[in-house]
């Protein structure tokens, strides 16, 4: 009986924990290339993130053909010629974030800390380490991060013709409100 | 001991909270979500053919067509049949994403045409599978060469000087590299040259792209026609007059950021649809061949 009751325990311990993590299916992910010839911005709203705030786990999915282009063209090379979203339709990035038992959701506030993991792109992974601003709200928590991504560094090559239009360093802005 | 065991397997959920499962929560999330296919084709045409890609919403699409002089007519002093090349232009402008139209001229019987192009299936997997993308093609086409009605006895309406094509691109992205697809084709022409001559005409096209890099792909076409038109019989073919060919052309698309450069060698010479599927009359067995390009440049207006 003494054991039961122990299995119970247990067992709802695990469920408080799955209360713990929050979740976003409509995250945003913008980025920016600055080149000498032409600025290519693209936005994605079909970003999915998750952050369990017991074990400070984060993760996010960023689906390759839901970014958005001002250019119907400039979009259909994106996914065509240099992300080659066909063969690789996600990008992933799975982690922790540093010092997640900071945030308390009961308070309004806001925390600067740190997201250490592995970012997938193009098929290619790669360790990643940024700052992470994070915010609570009404209860509500949410978070921003704005980073470079070099295209080299996930084997997403650029043509030297290309060199001009499209740059190397992209500027990548996340943003997700978790419910 | 027992006790300490059973602890343990009380806690094995837990652990199985990993980072995968992390992931996996995700994607379930996510739900499945069909994926439609995407640059079957670099460009609206293969070389004559049409392909099932249409421009983007609001993009409005000009092209430059040129078929050069055969290369078994003096090519050399023809400068390699520039100075006898033939010219098709085409503007087209895509209102939705389903459908495109637009106009153009060919100089080839001076002929002046109206098209529209539509998309009737996408090739896609997920929730929706589709194995191919269907796009319609319809085109009508009136030719203002000069008719000598006294020596032919009779009178050139606007209705004999029409001619209409019809295609049905059903085409498949096979892996990233290779594309084919199949076109049954309907040309019908108003005023034959002859009146043994089959009035509506009816060809199967197939054609098939494998790109070499990311912007180069090589290109093959042939437009076979199931009832061609040749001479009636009784007249002499020694007069210099070839059964109409079926028009092949192999061919390589470059793509440079807004534009499509279209190179190829093809044994039709008419540019527009009609006269490219049923009155080709160069054989490639005798060299009667072209080089040609077609060349588009997009612009976004929406």
């Amino acid at each position: 009986m003494k054991k039961l009751s122990l299995l119970a325990l247990c067992l709802s311990f695990g469920l408080s924990l799955s209360a713990q993590k929050l979740k976003t299916r409509s995250g945003y992910v913008k980025f920016f290339s600055d080149a000498p010839v032409e600025d290519i911005t693209a936005e994605n709203k079909q970003v999915s993130s998750i952050i369990n705030l017991e074990n400070g786990e984060f993760a996010f999915l960023v689906p390759i053909n839901a970014f958005q282009f001002e250019k119907a063209l400039m979009q259909e090379h994106f996914n065509e010629n240099y992300m080659e979203s066909g063969q690789y339709p996600k990008a992933i990035f799975k982690g922790k974030i540093e010092g997640y038992d900071k945030i308390n959701l009961e308070k309004d506030g806001s925390y600067t800390l740190t997201f250490k993991g592995t970012m997938t792109i193009h098929g290619v992974e790669q360790d990643l380490a940024q700052e992470v601003k994070l915010s609570v709200k009404d209860g509500k928590l949410s978070a921003t991060a704005e980073f470079m991504l070099k295209c080299s560094d996930y084997k997403i090559e650029i043509p030297t013709a290309k060199a001009d239009n499209i740059s190397n360093e992209i500027a990548i802005t996340v943003k997700f409100d978790y419910a | 001991m027992l006790k300490k065991y059973f602890l343990l397997t009380a806690f094995l959920p837990l652990f199985a909270w990993g980072q995968d499962d992390l992931l996996s929560e995700l994607e379930e999330d996510a739900g499945e979500k069909t994926t439609y296919t995407f640059a079957t084709w670099k460009g609206t045409k293969v070389v004559n053919l049409q392909t099932n890609e249409l421009p983007g919403k609001g993009v409005l699409q000009y092209t430059i067509l040129h078929r050069f002089g055969a290369f078994n007519d003096d090519f050399f002093y023809n400068f390699m049949g520039l100075d006898n090349a033939q010219v098709r232009l085409t503007l087209d402008y895509s209102p939705t994403t389903w459908l495109n139209i637009g106009a153009g001229h060919t100089g080839f019987r001076k002929t002046y045409d109206v098209f529209a192009k539509y998309r009737l299936l996408r090739q896609s997997k997920g929730a929706v599978n589709m194995p191919v993308s269907v796009t319609g093609f319809s085109s009508a086409y009136y030719t203002a060469q000069r008719f000598d009605e006294e020596a032919q006895g009779f009178e050139r309406s606007f209705g004999r000087r029409m001619s209409y094509v019809h295609e049905l691109v059903i085409a498949r992205k096979f892996s990233q590299n290779f594309s084919a697809q199949i076109v049954p084709t309907l040309i019908h022409t108003n005023l034959t040259e002859r009146s043994a001559d089959n009035n509506t005409q009816v060809a199967i096209g197939v054609a098939a792209r494998y790109k070499i890099t990311h912007m180069h792909a090589i290109t093959v076409e042939w437009v076979p026609v199931l009832n061609p038109n040749s001479y009636p019989a009784g007249v002499n073919p020694a007069d210099g007059f070839n059964n109409f060919q079926n028009a092949l052309s192999i061919g390589m698309d470059i793509e440079t950021g807004g534009h499509v450069f279209q190179l190829f060698v093809t044994n039709a010479r008419g540019v527009a649809e009609p006269y490219a599927f049923s009155q080709t009359e160069g054989s490639w067995l005798d060299g009667d061949l072209h080089f040609g390009f077609n060349i588009s440049r997009v612009f976004t207006v929406r």
